[in-house]
């Protein structure tokens, strides 16, 4: 469902991403681990159009993101770090619009449901976003994509920020969404969250894929290790 | 998904208090200029009416007279106040309101309005032009100015963009949510403005199609700045810069450029001063014939050739008043001068209103203002009209009573007195302005600068696309 093949993308001498390849498939939850400037959002930007790749190509169910860039958008759904939505809006209005922005009419049953499956307490739906925390607004952001009926869903950082609880319940949503047969791929700093959610893991540097493994394989401690060998970070000794 | 994008960017507007109170201080000001101006233009009409009723019987009821004292006692042409005057005033205020006509010269509109109020109508008036031409597009610009600039900032910009959004749809929503309240309000003024004018009685015909022909006019206005608004905004990366670069424009079109056009205007033809003009006419009149000295060369040779027409020796065996025939020809040579002299200032205004016109390239302002007020019949061109046709009955007015001297006294008799009722078959002043038809075509350019605007305009959005 997501593949990026020698994927390259250079800001004049700067090499931001550096020929990846990586595949995620449906139902698989691929989380990109690596250190800020790793090239984890360039790839996530590469894969939604939002910027052209230098050489390489990104593809979303074997559709090419920079040919076929409104066919791709109509089956991925995207989750920013910090998912901003309408504040003067309530959470049922925010899922209408962007629902129908994605050529999707939905009935206020069909919100409700999406935004119950999304896990968002019911008293919240007509409240307006400014009262919401960023748990709550990555829940509607769940609700988007389900309401999208997404096959392909890339997350930047969604937990970062979030306390346990919420992180905890996002990740349950993710795996409900995998279930479903969503791919998805999330950049994360998160080591925990990826361990708990993926089903592979890939730590970039650089720009580059560095380590790949599949998250049933490996502890968290084992993982930690990887992460910290691959940035040449010292573990600090407790 | 335009009329999802509609809605929500309402809703948003709606839910904003700065918004909702600025509409509803714009819509207050709206009713209280149109209150405003219904009642002025309900004291002007009566003042009219009443003014041209005792004039009339004044001149009627002068009694026996000499027709020639008659001409130099004079009557009043007075300006009639249009219906669609109530919601633009154009130049009314400062052109003058009536003229006052008389034997031998020709003068200018007096009494206007501006001359009779205190230094405080410096600040201006609300009338429901000011709110349509100055107030409307603030509103637009503060309705607008952040409204591709939020996006930005609150960080929907990138949902939307991985939600596929479709360009086109997106500004056409944000388009029609900016300029939809705008069309309301405007509309409902106009309606207002519509069922006032054709419910007041004696004020002339009221003409919905000069109306709709004016709402259109300032439709247009309005589309041309929600346009350039969204283009402001979209290109603009904070709605603080949108906001200032928006306010710019609007002072640029609405106050700078019409203010520069004028005085660019000015300096390229300026018109005479009065007593440059005065002196002149009297230069030009000194060199003709002067109805009132017989003993004029002008006067000397007028009187050898109608002998010599007449096959007579002596003025007293001409078939008519000599004196009220040279009176006459008098009339008729400053007629002429009046009219070379005021010519020239046509052909300056002419030269001036072409400067404006050209400048309104500058400014959608312009040939806005322009198309209002031609069609309110308050411009200049249409109070030119006006005095052309007061000075066309005063040259009439002095025919007939020259003619009635002439035919009815001997010559030297300047005890005669016409009859009591003769008066009363000087037919009254009326006068129409140009019809519709006339005013758009004459002010075909401006509609041509208003349809340029429109035009491109709606290609900057062309722009906002590219984004």
């Amino acid at each position: 469902m997501i593949t990026t093949q020698n994927l390259t993308k250079k800001y004049n001498d700067q090499t931001a991403l550096d020929q990846l390849n990586l595949n995620v498939n449906k139902g698989e939850i691929y989380c990109l681990l690596g250190a800020n400037g790793a090239g984890k959002t360039t790839t996530i930007n590469l894969l939604l159009g939002f910027i052209e790749p230098t050489s390489g190509s990104a593809l979303i169910n074997d559709l090419n993101v920079s040919q076929k860039a409104k066919e791709t958008k109509k089956i991925l759904a995207y989750i920013p770090e910090n998912l901003m939505l309408y504040p003067s809006l309530t959470a049922i209005e925010n899922l209408d619009y962007f629902s129908g922005i994605a050529g999707k009419k939905l009935t206020k049953e069909n919100v409700i449901s999406f935004l119950k499956e999304a896990g968002l307490q019911e008293n919240a739906f007509e409240k307006r976003i400014t009262a919401f925390s960023k748990g709550m607004r990555q829940k509607v952001g769940i609700a988007i994509a389900l309401a999208k009926d997404a096959k392909v869903l890339l997350l930047d950082e969604p937990t970062s920020g979030l306390d346990p609880k919420a992180s905890n319940e996002f990740g349950q949503l993710l795996h409900k969404l995998s279930q479903k047969g969503v791919a998805t791929l999330m950049a994360t700093h998160d080591l925990f969250r990826a361990k708990e959610v993926a089903t592979h893991i890939g730590i970039m540097k650089d720009g580059q894929l560095k380590e790949e493994c599949i998250a049933r394989d490996i502890s968290l401690r084992d993982l930690e290790q990887t992460y910290l060998s691959t940035m040449n970070y010292k573990e600090v000794e407790l | 998904m335009t009329r999802k994008t509609f809605f929500k960017e309402s809703k948003e507007l709606f839910r904003d208090g700065r918004v909702r109170v600025a509409m509803i201080i714009v819509v207050i000001l709206m009713c209280v200029s149109v209150w405003i101006s219904a009642r002025q233009y309900q004291n002007i009409n009566e003042q009219y009416k009443v003014a041209n009723t005792s004039e009339r019987a004044i001149w009627d009821n002068q009694g026996e007279k000499n027709p020639h004292s008659a001409a130099h006692y004079g009557t009043y042409a007075f300006k009639p106040k249009y219906p669609l005057s109530l919601v633009d005033q154009g130049v009314d205020k400062y052109a003058g309101t009536s003229i006052f006509l008389e034997a031998h010269k020709h003068n200018e509109a007096q009494f206007s309005a501006a001359s009779d109020q205190t230094g405080l109508a410096r600040f201006g008036d609300l009338t429901p032009d000011f709110m349509l031409l100055f107030m409307m597009p603030l509103l637009i610009i503060l309705l607008g100015y952040n409204s591709f600039t939020k996006e930005h900032e609150m960080g929907t910009l990138t949902l939307l963009k991985s939600q596929g959004i479709s360009s086109w749809k997106w500004i056409a929503g944000k388009w029609a949510a900016l300029f939809l309240p705008i069309l309301i309000l405007t509309t409902v003024l106009f309606i207002i403005a519509g069922l006032i004018l054709s419910n007041l009685r004696d004020f002339g015909v009221f003409d919905w199609n000069a109306l709709l022909w004016m709402y259109l006019v300032y439709t247009v206005y309005y589309i041309i700045f929600v346009n350039l608004i969204l283009f402001i905004s979209a290109k603009t990366k904070k709605s603080g810069i949108s906001l200032v670069v928006a306010l710019s424009l609007w002072i640029l079109s609405c106050l700078a450029i019409p203010k520069a056009a004028s005085n660019i205007a000015e300096d390229a033809y300026p018109y005479p001063t009065r007593q440059e003009f005065a002196a002149n006419v009297l230069k030009d009149k000194k060199q003709g014939l002067d109805g009132h000295n017989p003993w004029s060369k002008k006067a000397q040779r007028l009187k050898e050739n109608v002998l010599a027409e007449h096959g007579v020796d002596s003025v007293h065996k001409l078939p008519f008043n000599f004196d009220a025939y040279r009176m006459q020809k008098g009339e008729e040579h400053e007629a002429e001068i009046y009219f070379k002299h005021y010519n020239y200032l046509k052909e300056q205004f002419v030269k001036q209103s072409k400067v404006y016109k050209g400048l309104a390239a500058f400014s959608p302002y312009l040939p806005t203002r322009f198309m209002s007020m031609a069609i309110a019949h308050t411009d200049y061109a249409t109070h030119w009209n006006f005095a052309d046709a007061a000075e066309n009955y005063r040259i009439a007015t002095q025919k007939f009573l020259n003619k009635n001297f002439e035919q009815n006294a001997a010559y030297g008799d300047w005890s005669y007195r016409a009859d009591a009722n003769f008066w009363k078959q000087l037919p009254a002043f009326e006068y129409s302005p140009p019809q519709l038809g006339a005013v758009l075509s004459q002010n075909f350019s401006n509609l041509g600068v208003l349809g340029c605007w429109l035009v491109g305009s709606f290609a900057l959005l062309l722009f906002i696309k590219k984004m």
